[in-house]
């Protein structure tokens, strides 16, 4: 399973689900599939796209929300799992695209080719709805549970990287803006 | 300097009124959540608003740069967020206040422990304290200096209403002097 196919899995999903997106890659191929008011892709603050899923979870308690991260990404700021087990939003679904590389920066291995696992960390700060996926069918049948039942959850899936083909707009404050638009509706 | 008695009515439980007047703006603001990476200082203005205003929902992030990342999705998700660090978390959170906050145009109410100023008694501290001012400056990002409990209030109401209405970030700054009154010897 690639990264492409795994975000597709997951916007088959989407009906009015905020997203927010980590930067680069992840972004690219979010926008790939299908641009939308409720996406937000991220152009920097590496590492923080799970926060800001957090924040806007907390806020719109209606909605469910959904981070697209990536292990180099979450590798960033780990504490933020912490935060994640410590409120506990129930709405708050973060999708981890693990392909134990940077893989918008060249490639370069990440610490998840080695020994790390960021689904054992999640665990470990207190998130108790987790899964780690490495195909297709394992995704769509974890992703139906999370919609289903309550989280935070936190769902590696291994993925093989991907060569992006398109690049979301660059224009940040108007993302924000229809985003904001999108979830007042 | 005057402080108001908690409930719980210890000694220890004095809420001096710099810290009264940090809460009160940032209620009278419209925050109603606040995060923040706990200091000393900082503890009064949570218990402030623990026991004025309950209804504000205080959320401990584990880094300023996480911080700034929650507070970011809370304004996407409509809410008027607060972010309470010490002056070294300025330096933990500065590509985030780039990248994020100024790149879209987010606002955030940063209020500000300050340590390396006048009354610090831990070198440690002094460099990144020194920097604060100019590193924010650098940002364009506007700040002030709380000096006076009594200017608390008006101070953080002002640093807010620039915040939301022009959607940036700005800055309280409370100095040693307010919040650490040396009295003599080391603070």
């Amino acid at each position: 399973m690639t990264r492409f196919e795994a975000i597709g899995i997951a916007c088959r999903r989407l009906t009015d689900e905020p997203v927010v997106a980590s930067l680069g890659h992840p972004a690219y191929e979010l926008f790939a599939h299908g641009d939308r008011p409720l996406n937000f892709y991220t152009w920097g603050s590496m590492g923080l796209t799970s926060s800001i899923a957090l924040g806007v979870a907390l806020a719109r308690p209606d909605r469910r929300v959904i981070a697209l991260d990536g292990d180099g990404s979450l590798l960033m700021n780990l504490g933020t799992l912490a935060t994640i087990g410590g409120c506990a939003p129930g709405n708050l679904v973060v999708l981890v695209f693990d392909n134990q590389a940077y893989g918008t920066t060249g490639g370069q291995p990440t610490a998840t080719a080695g020994r790390a696992d960021l689904e054992a960390a999640a665990r470990a700060m207190g998130i108790e709805r987790t899964a780690t996926v490495r195909d297709a069918e394992s995704l769509e049948r974890i992703l139906d549970e999370s919609w289903r039942e309550k989280g935070p959850w936190v769902i590696v899936a291994k993925v093989d990287e991907s060569a992006p083909g398109a690049k979301p707009p660059l224009d940040c404050v108007s993302i924000k803006n229809r985003f904001m638009e999108g979830l007042r509706q | 300097m005057p402080g108001r008695w908690s409930t719980e009515g210890s000694a220890a439980d004095i809420t001096p009124a710099w810290a009264v007047g940090v809460s009160d703006g940032l209620w009278a603001a419209g925050c109603r959540h606040v995060v923040y990476v706990p200091d000393n200082p900082l503890s009064h203005i949570l218990a402030a608003l623990a026991r004025d205003h309950e209804e504000v929902v205080t959320l401990l992030a584990t880094r300023e740069e996480e911080a700034v990342g929650i507070a970011a999705g809370l304004y996407l998700g409509g809410a008027k967020p607060a972010l309470l660090m010490q002056s070294s978390g300025v330096g933990n959170m500065l590509n985030a206040l780039g990248s994020l906050l100024l790149a879209y145009q987010i606002p955030a109410v940063v209020i500000v422990s300050m340590r390396g100023d006048p009354g610090e008694w831990n070198w440690a501290q002094v460099p990144m304290g020194r920097a604060v001012g100019p590193v924010l400056d650098a940002f364009g990002v506007q700040h002030l200096s709380i000096d006076r409990a009594e200017e608390a209030r008006s101070s953080v109401l002002a640093v807010a209403n620039l915040a939301f209405s022009t959607r940036t970030p700005a800055a309280c700054l409370l100095p040693r002097r307010l919040t650490v009154p040396v009295e003599g010897g080391r603070s």
